[in-house]
């Protein structure tokens, strides 16, 4: 079967010339359909570099990336819109809400992209927000709830629409360990139902619900192991 | 494009959230697209005043002068060039002959300069104006030369202090000769017009005789240089001038010589709607500046909201906005302010071209009522329209060009 995510060499240079940070560092990594994946390092290790590649929002310095079998890096404006609409569902470190939007439009806004019609949009997003349980929240604008509940939206977005992919960026920084455990429970669920599930974190325990472990240092890929107790 | 509503929701949704600065962005556009229509409507009114005015004073007149040429060589128009214009030209309704002079004459109230105007029965015919008390004189008055008379309501008034003047004399003295003729009838004098004007303190006191009754103070009674035509309304004035000079060129022998020269209402009106048309459409221009300056307000703040809501932009990139997407719901945002700013301007405008012709109409005695047509508001709406999407063009790719984690990255 043809992998999910191949990259092959990816480097990334932020500020090349004077202050240069290697930021990827020649990283190598295949995701299958349906994996559960952890990265995990430490703060400034180039988690959310990556992710910002795999989510073809950035453009690598150096090497190759290939989605689905097809080269990231030949795709068009157009068509790197599509896949970040259909394919991947991004949970951002910062959230990256709306501010003047409602929890519920926020969580609209990506089927609006998709072209879905208003009901079934309604009908996704209010199903979304109630499992990430913020369904008396939903008229509310992000500056009316807290953090954790920003992040609780942000993940609701990512997967209103249910997307193959889910790239999510420390998506339980904020919660306490019994919202982590919601979360964590509803991102398992996902990947149950055949979605992959790409899951940063630089905290070892959310880490080891994960199937296959990578831990990143520095830009370089330190270990990829298989974590054997995964249920 | 089925989004296409979800685009110009979320420009609406913005619109509303920022209501005070769209107002003001908006504000340009209601002011240029306010006076512009003013402008129009105004002028519009005038000019259809005017027309009105002038039509009911002289339409399908033409009038025939001799030139001095013509004159120089002793020929001048007779009375019975008049008869053949009206025998031979169909659609010819009256000719009148261009004569008279001003004598004076004194009544009870005073002493009056009276200004005579030689016609023919024909002469109601020339106006609208309304006989009052008694008839105008016959065919037969004329024929005979008998001195007779016709005179205003106001003018009677000035004269005698009363309009039921029917029978009684005024002698009229020009050249050393003095002569009395009868009133026979008395016309009910149109009101002034904004445009035309009828009567006034100190002028003359104008009477109708028969043309025919001047012989006896003057012999060249029946030698006129200036003519006027009555043509049928309905008909081209300018062929029938055409006609008129051809019969008289006949009569005279003088083809190719240039002796009579014509002008019909047709042409005056013609020049003087030109000349209104000139004028409305240069301070309209002028007024269109503002709205071009409008248009730029509009960009300008475009272009600040494209900056401050960059953050936004990345964020719907990432979500899988399209460039097209964003452009669509920027340039829905500056069209939506441009359009709904240009129909509150046509509102304006409209009140304000009301406004303007109520103030006059009291003030200035005139009576002026605004003129607007459907072309005018809807080039209005059109042209607003255009200049949000041409202003909104530029601001609109600004924002949609943004790759998504540059636009992410800003704060
Ligand atoms: N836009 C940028 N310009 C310059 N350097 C950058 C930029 N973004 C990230 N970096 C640098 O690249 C390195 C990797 O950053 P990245 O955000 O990927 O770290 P991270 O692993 O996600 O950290 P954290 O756990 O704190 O989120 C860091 O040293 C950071 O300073
Ligand atoms: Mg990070």
């Amino acid at each position: 079967m043809e992998p999910l995510i191949q990259v092959r060499d990816m480097c990334k240079v932020y500020n090349p010339g004077e202050n240069e940070v290697h930021a990827l560092d020649h990283i190598n990594l295949t995701v299958q359909k349906g994996e559960f994946l952890a990265i995990i390092g430490q703060s400034g290790s180039g988690k959310s570099t990556l992710m910002n590649m795999l989510g073809c929002l950035d453009v690598p310095t150096s090497g190759e990336y290939h989605l689905n079998g097809s080269d990231v890096a030949a795709m068009n404006d157009n068509e790197l819109s599509v896949i970040r609409n259909k394919e991947i569902g991004f949970i951002f470190q910062g959230f990256n809400l709306i501010p003047n939007l409602t929890a519920l439009e926020n969580v609209e806004l990506p089927l609006i992209y998709r072209g879905i019609d208003r009901k079934t949009r309604k009908t996704l997003a209010v199903n979304s927000l109630r499992m990430v349980g913020l369904e008396k929240r939903m008229t509310h604008k992000p500056s009316e709830m807290s953090g954790g509940q920003q992040q609780r939206v942000a993940i609701a977005r990512a997967i209103a629409a249910k997307p193959p992919v889910i790239l999510a960026d420390e998506p339980t920084g904020n919660l306490d360990s019994a919202s982590s455990k919601e979360i964590l429970q509803i991102l398992k669920e996902m990947h149950r139902d055949g979605k992959t599930i790409i899951l940063i974190t630089h905290d070892d325990g959310i880490a080891a619900q994960a199937r296959r472990v990578v831990r990143i240092l520095d830009g370089r890929i330190e270990s990829d192991v298989i974590n054997p107790n995964f249920s | 494009m089925s989004n296409f509503i979800e685009y110009v929701k979320m420009a609406i949704h913005n619109i509303m959230a920022n209501k005070g600065r769209s107002f003001l962005t908006m504000l340009g556009i209601i002011i240029g697209i306010a006076s512009v229509i003013m402008i129009m409507s105004v002028g519009q009114g005038t000019t259809n005043q005017m027309n009105e005015e002038i039509d009911s004073a002289g339409a399908g007149q033409i009038q025939v002068m001799c030139s001095n040429d013509a004159m120089n060589a002793g020929e001048y128009i007779t009375p019975e060039d008049m008869d053949a214009l009206m025998d031979q030209i169909p659609g010819v309704e009256a000719v009148a002959p261009g004569s008279g002079w001003t004598g004076t004459t004194a009544t009870g109230k005073g002493d009056f300069s009276i200004s005579l105007t030689g016609a023919t029965e024909t002469q109601p015919l020339f106006s609208t104006t309304q006989i009052k008390r008694g008839h105008y004189f016959n065919a037969q008055d004329v024929e005979e030369a008998r001195k007779v008379c016709v005179i205003s309501d106001k003018d009677a008034k000035r004269l005698f202090g009363s309009d039921d003047v029917v029978g009684m004399d005024i002698d009229v003295e020009y050249n050393n000769i003095s002569k009395s003729f009868t009133i026979v009838g008395v016309t009910q004098q149109p009101e002034n017009g904004t445009f035309v004007t009828y009567t006034y303190e100190g002028m003359p006191v104008y009477i109708d005789v028969p043309y025919t009754a001047l012989q006896e103070y003057d012999d060249s009674y029946n030698e006129f240089y200036y003519i006027v035509v009555l043509a049928d309304r309905e008909m081209d004035s300018s062929a029938v001038s055409d006609q008129v000079v051809k019969v008289l060129d006949a009569r005279h022998q003088s083809a190719g010589e240039d002796y009579f020269q014509v002008q019909s209402f047709q042409d005056i009106m013609a020049t003087l709607n030109t000349m209104m048309g000139a004028i409305t459409g240069f301070i309209s221009f002028v007024a269109g500046i503002s709205l071009l300056v409008g248009g730029i307000g509009v960009m300008n703040i475009m272009l600040v909201s494209v900056t401050e809501r960059t953050r936004e932009i990345g964020i719907r990139k990432s979500l899988g906005a399209k460039t097209s997407s964003i452009m669509a719901q920027f340039l829905a945002e500056s069209a939506i302010l441009t359009v709904l700013g240009g129909f509150i301007g046509i509102l304006l405008g409209l009140a304000g071209a009301y406004g303007i012709c109520t103030i006059l109409s009291s003030s200035q005695g005139m009576d002026l009522s605004p003129g607007f047509s459907i072309p005018m508001v809807l080039g209005a709406t059109l042209f607003s329209c255009a200049v949000g999407i041409f202003f909104g063009i530029y601001p609109a790719r600004k924002a949609a060009r943004l790759s998504p984690i540059e636009a992410l990255r800003r704060n």
